[in-house]
């Protein structure tokens, strides 16, 4: 298992995708970040809740449902690459060579894929702070909900994971960059929309079919306040557990199927 | 040094076999070559061998099953891509990738890439190497844990006369060491000069295994040919005692079914003028074309002639409608013929520009009399079957 570890720790680290990936989320995310920042502290709005905000700008605006997490994008697309190198390029075969023990590959893309998510959030995240602490006229940061960052954390590395199941289980790299794209961009907001006015027109038991929308589950359970955006629209939703259960059963339904695909199948 | 002892491998694709019940040898102190027709189940044999395919059947290295390996780049060493690495990550960053996962010094890295002839290239990245780099990057790969065994799938392919001259000695010298070279090529001309040993497969069956002399002499190509006054004479007698003989158009007449001392008495008991007597051998390629015309899994329909197998081809007569009344191996033919027994080369720095061979991969240490090889390791004695299929032709 070692053995494997390293490969996959050498394998991110050796790729130039792996450092723009990287570096285009943490940009984006300063970019949004001091938008956010500078648009709180210029307008003219008196009763705003400093926590909220602190949290909002921190978050890079994931705490909001009126901002995109674009980075979570680049997080997949990264989870994409992990598996669908293998299979574009034909290293497998080299991978499997190395480590023929395909649990062994699969646990250490999981693990190594995780943290260096983790390591990009966490510096971004490190980055917004400082951001918001330079525009924000005194920052709450006591009181800032630390469950809409943990969950942001847990999204992002939820869609890099979900990119490396998809790719996995499709074994094809466009296809997958195309479904990590389309999936939470277009086809998750149509569907929302499309649940959104069945639900007006007929009953409330077809709205209800958006809660199981995985990637807007991952995305409420950031929401800050959960109770007054988590209802943005006119669709109720489950609780905060339930989101998160959702948009993680997703997620590990997809790793769990490529993988299985992965050690069935020949290199 | 390990001996790779092939059991029973099968393979099926949407429910055509592409392997069927393979088995055999691979002995260490050799170059076993890997012939079959395109679509023989080559490629899939070797992907069977190292686990990453699913199929039937178990190939050990030295009673130890590939997966069961620890380290297992330190036992096996292997290339099935042309280029296996990701276009854009340094050709030095690949292999260090691939060490660190079997806990090999970074230093070697850098000695296998100077091996292959790549040092000026280590941090270039792949995508800008031409396919004859790529398959020298590739066996970097395979060099990589200084491994008792190579398997490689058309290794040859793309490189240029020289690296293929350099391949040739690199692999001879590491077969020399008492290593275990399981090597497939479509280049039977290369083959020829490289490999001691083959596995012959068609439609995914075994269809010979043992030695390349032994393989060739049981070619129908092989022929006693004499050149008389009296053809006609000649050829009545032969036919007499059971003799196969092929009137050739240049005059000559091919026999089989006799040995060469004894057409040369008969013409003298009949008073035949004798011009010319001589054995003819096969090539390698001919008696790969007679071992597996019937085996291939492609065959052009169109043109050039293509329906009907070179040199005849099973069930065809090879030089006219008398055919050959006998088939086996001719008698007589006890030395191998030129360019077939002894390996040239050995010991030879690569060509220049392709670096110095490094150490331990240069001509082995002892005596080596004009370039020979020495005979393989006591306890690997290969002149011997190594199972009751070695040396069976099917």
């Amino acid at each position: 298992m070692s053995g494997a570890l390293k490969y996959e720790g050498v394998r991110i680290r050796t790729i130039a995708s792996t450092y723009w990936l990287s570096g285009i989320a943490i940009f984006l995310n300063a970019v949004i970040c001091f938008i956010i920042a500078v648009t709180v502290t210029t307008s003219d709005v008196d009763d705003l809740d400093v926590a909220q905000v602190t949290t909002w700008t921190w978050t890079a605006g994931a705490s909001a449902p009126i901002t995109p997490v674009l980075a979570g994008v680049f997080f997949a697309v990264m989870g994409v690459m992990a598996m669908g190198h293998e299979y574009r390029y034909g290293t497998n075969k080299a991978t499997l060579s190395a480590i023929p023990d395909r649990i062994a590959v699969l646990v250490a893309k999981v693990l190594v894929l995780s943290a260096w998510v983790a390591g990009v959030v966490v510096t971004s995240l490190l980055l917004d702070l400082v951001v918001t602490w330079l525009f924000l006229d005194g920052p709450d940061f006591e009181i800032a909900a630390w469950r809409p960052i943990v969950n942001y954390l847990g999204y992002c590395i939820g869609l890099a994971l979900a990119g490396f199941g998809l790719a996995a289980i499709l074994r094809n790299q466009v296809g997958a960059l195309v479904a990590v794209l389309v999936w939470p961009l277009v086809l998750e907001p149509i569907a929302y929309g499309i649940l959104g006015v069945l639900g007006e027109q007929s009953s409330r038991g077809v709205g209800k079919l958006a809660n199981l929308l995985p990637v807007s589950a991952g995305r409420r359970a950031m929401f800050d306040p959960y109770e007054i955006f988590a209802g943005f629209g006119t669709l109720p939703t489950w609780g905060i557990a339930a989101s998160v259960v959702v948009f993680w059963t997703a997620v590990l339904g997809l790793v769990v199927a490529g993988s299985a695909l992965f050690i069935k199948r020949d290199a | 040094m390990a001996l790779i002892q092939a059991r029973g491998l099968s393979k099926t694709f949407k429910g055509k076999a592409a392997v069927r019940n393979l088995s055999f040898d691979v002995v260490p102190g050799s170059v076993t070559g890997f012939l079959g027709p395109n679509g023989a189940g080559k490629s899939t044999t070797m992907r069977l061998m190292l686990g990453l395919d699913n199929g039937e059947g178990l190939t050990t290295y030295d009673g130890v099953a590939y997966r069961d390996l620890t380290q297992p780049l330190r036992h096996v060493g292997s290339v099935l891509d042309a280029k296996p690495f990701h276009p854009t990550r340094k050709a030095v960053n690949h292999l260090r990738m691939l060490a660190v996962s079997n806990a090999i010094s970074p230093t070697r890295v850098n000695d296998v890439i100077n091996i292959v002839g790549l040092g000026d290239v280590a941090n270039a990245k792949p995508k800008t190497f031409s396919l004859g780099m790529g398959q020298r990057l590739g066996l970097a790969t395979a060099l990589l844990g200084d491994p008792g065994t190579l398997i490689l799938d058309e290794p040859a392919n793309g490189l240029d006369p020289q690296g293929v001259h350099w391949l040739r000695n690199m692999l001879k010298t590491l077969a020399q060491q008492g290593r275990s070279i399981f090597v497939s090529s479509h280049l039977l001309s290369e083959m020829a000069l490289m490999a001691d040993h083959l596995v012959v497969i068609g439609r995914g069956s075994l269809i010979a295994s043992g030695k390349m002399s032994d393989f060739i002499s049981t070619s129908r190509r092989n022929a006693v040919v004499i050149r008389v006054d009296q053809p006609d004479v000649m050829v009545r007698e032969l036919r007499a005692r059971q003799a196969a003989v092929v009137a050739e158009p240049d005059g000559k007449l091919a026999i089989t079914g006799m040995g060469s001392d004894a057409v040369g008495d008969l013409a003298h008991e009949l008073g035949v003028r004798v011009f010319e007597l001589g054995n003819r051998e096969a090539t390698l390629e001919e008696a790969f074309l007679d071992a597996t015309g019937a085996s291939e899994e492609f065959r052009a329909s169109m043109g050039f002639g293509a329906e009907q197998p070179a040199f005849g081809g099973p069930g065809q007569p090879p030089y006219g409608p008398s055919g050959y009344g006998q088939q086996g191996p001719p008698q007589g033919y006890g030395q191998p013929p030129q360019g077939y027994g002894s390996p040239q080369g050995y010991g030879q720095p690569p060509a220049q520009g392709y670096g110095q061979p490094p150490q331990g991969y240069g001509p082995p240490p002892g005596p080596a009399p004009s370039g020979q090889p020495q005979p393989p390791p006591a306890d690997h004695d290969h002149s011997r079957p190594a199972d009751p299929q070695d040396g069976e032709q099917r």
